[in-house]
Order: structure tokens, then sequence, then C-alpha cells
């Protein structure tokens, strides 16, 4: 029996907002109690750019894994309420409004859209709320013991190749037809998602994702806002 | 503990027809306690309300409360234009003083009451922590005895006595829901019968002191030199009333401290959790003649949704911390993962309805202790965190000039070690140092506009030093709490009494603490106590129809109540 419904994933970095992990990351640092706790877990937060740098376009797990260490010890309460100023003040001026379109264009032609992250819940549950399409986020999650942050994040971290991995199940488990679906993202992990669907593109992307699309013929969207 | 075989008990039908005296009712529980059983039991019986006063003054006074107190709008709101008929068909005041014999209550109708009352609800009490130790023992124990007259001499009464989880003095660990009658918090043997009376020899012995000659001979001598000192010559009639004063005055501070001597030396923090315990020693001793419980609230804080979200009185409790966390000091004494046992007030009404309807039944135990601690734990370092967290949410939008927008919201509180080189008392020290040298330090000749400056900020810092005063008294109060002890309050013998109405359900583990510190009791703060501490406008409410208590509710007074200045205690 074949499946009755379609999808549009969306990879959320760079195809919905421009601001990515490592920004969140900083700014959380930035806003921890204490000038020494604030320096300190800043660095670490600056620590993942060049593991980003020079991962990123292959796998941006172990990116995730170093940026995320500077929630260690962070409380899950100044976790959310940080969050909510992120988005608030940060994330929601980055928002690329062609994305949000192609978002509305996928819920308006009857897709599930489906929205992938690297970002954290706290932040990403809000953004969500802001999102009027979407009808299932799938993003990171901190660990927490005791109400604080280990700085670790529950596995499996998104970001690396089980965005692919996860697709397969996800389409079993909502009857979904992927030959009949769409996927948007911008990064070379990404390959397996959006190798997946029977219809890929290409958003914004870097040069491995690039490289692939035109090789495989996919479409090819660059925009700005 | 168990309850099987224990129908669910149900509140409206418990309380219906049923006659219950409330005293304390002007207090914040005693309050919300009442708005609560009228307006979700209406076919609740009489609730007859003792305050003090004398005839219409008395009417006035209750009138004046119900118009005035935002915690009535809910009955306002549902009873409009016929609020004044609803409350006087169910509510009779009387006046009386619960300290007093009888209760300060007039015979005629003492004989009513102790024919008629199912219930007695003493919430009457002085909440201070350190007051004059006269007035502790009238209100907390004296009342507590009088009101104990009253249930032993009436027809069928029982007793509800709120007192506070604190009567465990200083102590750490897990505290039962037990009275101890034979020792005190440090192990000292009691006879509480004997303490009563040892109370009130301290009480001679200050005022036989204060009384004493040799007293009055210094205090004058002391007088007569400082008229002296600023050249005024004073006539032995301008002395005698400095004199007086001055002993009146010197008299409350000796009482004040021998109080708190007393409960030191007995292990209690202060004089009104020695009080109240005290109290419930009394009572307890004479369990086998009277029906009563013991209800034990911890730190009664604003409400979740009764009157409405975030309705809290006075500046005392977890206010003070709050208040602090917003400031530009940053350390607030505290011992990370010690409980500062929060529980919202509407929560503590629907316990004592529970706990009454218990009583009235014969199902009761003998101590209900109404907090959090034990079943949804606030450790008092997060209540600090959350406390400038809430201060950030706000001043980055409403705060003053983007000093306090950008930095003073980024400035987080923590919980430190009272004896950080920046606690209050030093801080407080520095800024009374800088006070003096700008009002009287500074150079003589300097531009005119500098000394002006110098004036300005020295009014600023003088009124910064007096607000740190009061801000370091109420935390030295709670450092046992916050700082010394850590206390765990069980809080499980209301779970002998499931309850059929979910609106009387008491539920402290459905508390979630962020939110309801974030967006219900900081805002309530913000809203209802801050202004009193900074001298702001309160806001004020005014019901549409104005109540008026038809006369037919108000019983004769009696002439010769006496009418004492607190407004708590009956």
């Amino acid at each position: 029996m074949s499946a009755k419904h379609t999808a549009a994933f969306f990879r959320a970095e760079g195809v919905l907002v421009t601001s990515g992990v490592m920004q969140a990351a900083m700014f959380m640092a930035g806003q921890r109690a204490g000038m020494r706790e604030r320096a300190l877990r800043f660095g670490q937060a600056l620590a993942s750019a060049p593991v980003f740098g020079l991962l990123g376009q292959n796998d941006r797990t172990l990116g995730n894994r170093v940026a995320h260490l500077c929630y260690r010890d962070m409380s899950e309460d100044r976790v959310v309420v940080l969050s909510e100023e992120y988005v608030d003040d940060v994330l929601s001026e980055k928002v690329l409004d062609s994305g949000i379109e192609l978002m509305r264009k996928a819920k308006a032609d009857g897709h599930r859209v489906v929205v992938l992250s690297e970002g954290i819940s706290e932040i990403m549950e809000r953004m969500r709320e802001k999102w009027r399409y979407v009808d299932d986020l799938v993003c990171n999650h901190l660990e927490y013991r005791g109400g604080k942050a280990t700085g670790k994040l529950v596995e499996p971290v998104i970001g690396g190749y089980e965005g692919g991995k996860w697709l397969t199940s996800y389409a079993a488990e909502h009857d979904i037809d992927l030959s009949r679906s769409f996927a948007y993202a911008g990064h070379g992990p990404d390959l397996l998602l959006l190798s997946a669907v029977g219809h890929p593109c290409a958003v914004n992307p870097d040069f491995t994702l690039r490289k692939a699309a035109r090789e495989a013929d996919w479409p090819l969207m660059d925009y700005k806002a | 503990m168990s309850t099987q075989g224990r129908l669910p008990l149900s509140i409206r039908e418990t309380l219906a027809g049923k006659h219950i005296l409330l005293t304390g009712a002007s207090g914040f529980v005693g309050k919300v306690w009442l708005a609560m059983v009228l307006h979700h039991i209406p076919q609740v019986g009489r609730i007859y309300i003792l305050l003090r006063g004398k005839g219409r003054g008395v009417k006035e006074r209750f009138e004046k409360i119900v118009n005035e107190s935002p915690v009535f709008k809910p009955l306002h709101d549902a009873h409009e234009g016929r609020m004044s008929e609803f409350l006087s068909q169910r509510v009779e005041v009387v006046a009386g003083d619960v300290s007093q014999p009888n209760m300060g209550i007039e015979p005629d109708t003492l004989a009513r009451l102790l024919a008629d009352v199912d219930l007695v609800l003493n919430c009457a009490g002085l909440v201070d922590f350190n007051p004059d130790v006269r007035e502790a023992l009238s209100s907390n124990v004296q009342g507590a005895i009088n009101v104990g007259d009253f249930i032993e001499a009436s027809h069928h009464a029982a007793l509800l006595h709120v007192s506070t989880c604190y009567v465990a003095g200083h102590r750490d660990g897990f505290v039962p829901e037990t009275i101890v009658t034979d020792r005190t918090p440090n192990g000292t043997s009691i006879s509480a019968e004997d303490e009563y009376r040892k109370l009130h020899e301290i009480i001679a012995d200050v005022e036989a002191e204060n009384d004493d000659p040799a007293t009055e001979a210094t205090l004058r001598e002391d007088v007569v030199r400082r008229l002296a000192e600023r050249g005024h010559e004073g006539d032995y009639k301008r002395v005698t009333d400095m004199v007086t004063r001055l002993k009146r005055k010197r008299l409350r501070e000796m009482m004040a401290k021998a109080g708190t001597d007393r409960a030191k030396a007995l292990g209690w923090p202060n004089t009104y959790t020695y009080t109240k315990a005290l109290a419930e020693q009394l009572l307890a001793a004479r369990a086998d003649r009277l029906r009563f419980a013991s209800f034990r609230p911890a730190i009664v804080e604003s409400s979740i949704d009764f009157p409405f979200a975030g309705w809290n009185e006075g500046f005392n409790t977890s206010g003070p911390l709050v208040y602090l966390a917003g400031t530009w000091f940053r350390h607030v004494p505290a011992a990370a993962g010690n409980a500062l046992d929060v529980i919202p007030v509407d929560s503590v009404c629907r316990m004592l309805s529970i706990v009454a309807c218990a009583l009235i039944r014969g199902e009761n135990s003998q101590v209900y202790q109404c907090g959090s601690s034990d079943r949804n734990f606030l450790p008092v370092d997060r209540l600090t965190e959350l406390s400038a967290l809430g201060h950030r949410k706000y001043l980055r939008e409403h705060g003053n000039g983007a000093l306090e927008r950008l930095i003073l919201s980024r400035w987080d509180a923590t919980a430190a070690d009272p004896e950080h080189v920046l606690n209050v008392t030093n801080i407080r020290k520095l800024m009374g140092q800088v006070t003096r040298y700008l009002k009287h330090g500074m150079p003589e000749k300097i531009p005119s506009e500098l000394r002006e400056w110098a004036d300005d900020v020295s009014k600023s810092t003088d009124n910064g030093v007096r607000k740190l005063r009061q801000i370091e008294e109420v935390l030295e109060l709670f450092m046992p709490f916050t700082y010394e002890h850590f206390c765990v309050f069980e809080c499980r013998a209301v779970d002998r009494h499931p309850v059929v109405e979910p609106e009387f359900r008491f539920a402290p583990e459905t508390i979630e603490w962020r939110s309801y510190w974030l967006d219900i009791h900081m805002p309530g703060l913000r809203r209802w106590c801050f202004p009193e501490y900074e001298d702001k406008a309160k806001e004020t409410y005014a019901p549409k129809t104005p109540f008026r208590l038809l006369d037919a509710a108000l019983e004769p007074a009696r002439p010769s109540a006496p009418v004492p200045a607190r407004e708590e205690a009956g």
C-alpha cells in the first residue's frame, strides 16, 4: 500500500534563519551570572568556531557538541529565560522571509511541514510559536541534571548525517511518501536528507552542498532575506 | 495515614449551614479565606467576624475592608448590585478582641455564639517577628488561650488554630507534623504552663526596671544635658514630657529585646515563633477537653488564582529578598540548597477549608503543616536566580534609562555567604560614610554648584541607607531559614482527606516554580507590595456598587471593648 501523505522538510539554519548554533551559544555564554563565568563560557563557545570551520561542511556534530559545552552548570531557569530573550531580541531579526514564504507555500500545497534544527529546544520551540506553519519540530535537547545543564546534548545530536537516517523512520511513522516530498537545506551534512526525498532543493548552500547539488542537478536557491 | 474506606470529603456539603467564627479576618490569610468560602460556598451558615472596635465603628471597618481590598473583587463581580444583601445574609460582625477574656464579646452575643458556632477559625495573631513581647503574648498566647476557653464552653465548636511551620525553631532536617510539648528546639525541658508564667515574670521585671526611680533620674539628667547642649533651658513640664516619652520608647525596646532573648535562649529565632509555639503547647495540654487542630502554614505568598493571580500584601517574607535581587546589591545571604518554604495564599486557604471540614466531621489530625518543601522543593538559591531573571525581564522593558535597561538588568544576584565582603551591612556602612562625608566632610570653600550636588546626592544615599537598614533587618530575621538551617516540613496529614471539589484540592506539587515566580509572584509583588516599601501610591480598588452591611448583620457592641493598635489580632 503506498503512502498517502507528503511532507516538506526544512533545515532551519541557513534556510529559515541566518543565525546558527554558535551565535546562540555565544549569546548565552555572555549572559552567565558573574563576570568570570561569562568570560570562561564565552571562550568555550568561541572555541567551536574553528571546529565548525574545519568540519562543518562534512559533519557538524562535533561543532555542536563543543558549542553547547558553554551551557554547562547553567540552570534550566536561566536557559529558558535567556532563550526567550535570544529569540525576541536576536533570532527574530535573523529570519529569512524567503524561507518562511517557502514554508507557507508548502503548507498551502498540503504538505506536512517539518523543521529540523541544530538549535536547542528552548530556543526553537519559542521560534516555532512564531512560525505558524510548522507541524513538527526536530531539534537538539540539552541534558539536565538536578536542574542544571551538563553541557551535553541528548543523543542523537542533530547536525550530522542523522537527518537522513531519521527521515526514513519519520516517513514510515507518519505514512509519508518521500518520493513526492520536498526538502530544503544548506549544509554538506544534509546531503542524505536531500537525497532521500523526490524534490530536494539546496538553499544558500555551502561549498560541499553546492558542488553536490550541481552534480545531482538539484535546484539551487540563494537568498539573503 | 491511610485514606482507605474513607469517603472523599465534600467541602461544599460539609460547610453548608455550618456557623463559623473567624478571628483575624483583616489579615492576609483571613481575608482570602473569607472571600474564597463566600465565593465558592454561598450555602455556608453564618460567618461571625470578630473585629476590634465599637458599635458602628466595627461595621464601618468591615465595610472598608470589603470595599477597599482587591481580595473581594470576585465577590463584588459575582454579586454586583446585590453584594450588600448577599454578604449581610451570611456575615455577622462581632465586636471583640481575642486577647480579652471571653474574647471581649458582649455577654448576650457570647451566649448565642457558644450555642451556634460549629467551628472557630483563629487566624488572629501578631505576625511581626520581634515585636514588644507584651503584644506578642497578648495576641499570640493569651488570644489562643481565650479562644480555647470559648471552645471548652461552647456546645459543639471545634478550633482550627493557625500557627506557623517555624514553631520548629532552630533545627535542621525533617520536621514532622507533631506538637512537641515537653522540650524546646534546643532541647531544654519545658512546661508550657511554667513558661507562660515565666514570660509574665519577664514582662513584670522589665516594667519594674523601667519604672525604677534610678532609671528615671538617669533619663532626666540626660534630657536636661541634651537640652542644655542645644541652648535650651527646659522647664519641669517639658523635661517630664520628654522623659515620659523616652521611658515609653525604652520600655518598648526592652520588651522587644526581652522577648527575643527569651526566644533565642530556648532555641527559637524570634518572639513570633516562640509565642506561637507556646500557644500550640498550651492548647495541646488541653487536648482532652477541646477539639482542635493546629494549622501551620510556611511562608505564605502570592496567590495562584484566587482572588486572582498574584494577590499579595505587606513587605515581609520573600518580598525583601526579591527586592534586593533587583538592586545593585548582588549577594543575597543564603546557603545553596536550603529550602525557602513558600506556599501561595490560595493553596493555604484551600487546605484551611479541608482541615476545617475534617474537624467538623471529627476526622482530623492534631497538626497540619502547609508548605511546599516536602512535596515540591524550592531551594533558596534557585529562588534568588529566578528573582534576578525576573528583574532582568522587567528592567529590559521598563528600566529607567539605559543604565537600568542594559546594566542593572544583567546585574545578577546570587546566593552568597552572609560574611561576604559586599554584604548588606558593609554596603550600608559604606553608604553611611559617604553620606556623612557629603553632609559634613566636604571642604568649606567649594563652589555652590558642587555643594548643591553633594546635598542632592547625600539625600539619595541617606534614603538608600534607610532602605538598606530595613532590608538588613528582614534578612537577619530570615537568616535562620535561608542560611543557618536546612528544614523540610512534612506536609502529608492533609492527604488523609481526599476532596471532591477540584477548586479546593491542595496540590503544591503541581506548582511550576519558574512560571509561578516569574509570571505570578514577582508581578504581584511589584503591583501590591513594592509600592508600599518605595513610598509610592498603592493601587486602589473600588467596586462599582459599594458594599453596605445591612443592620441585621451587626450585633450590639460591648462598650468596654478595648481597641489596641494592631489589626491582625482579632
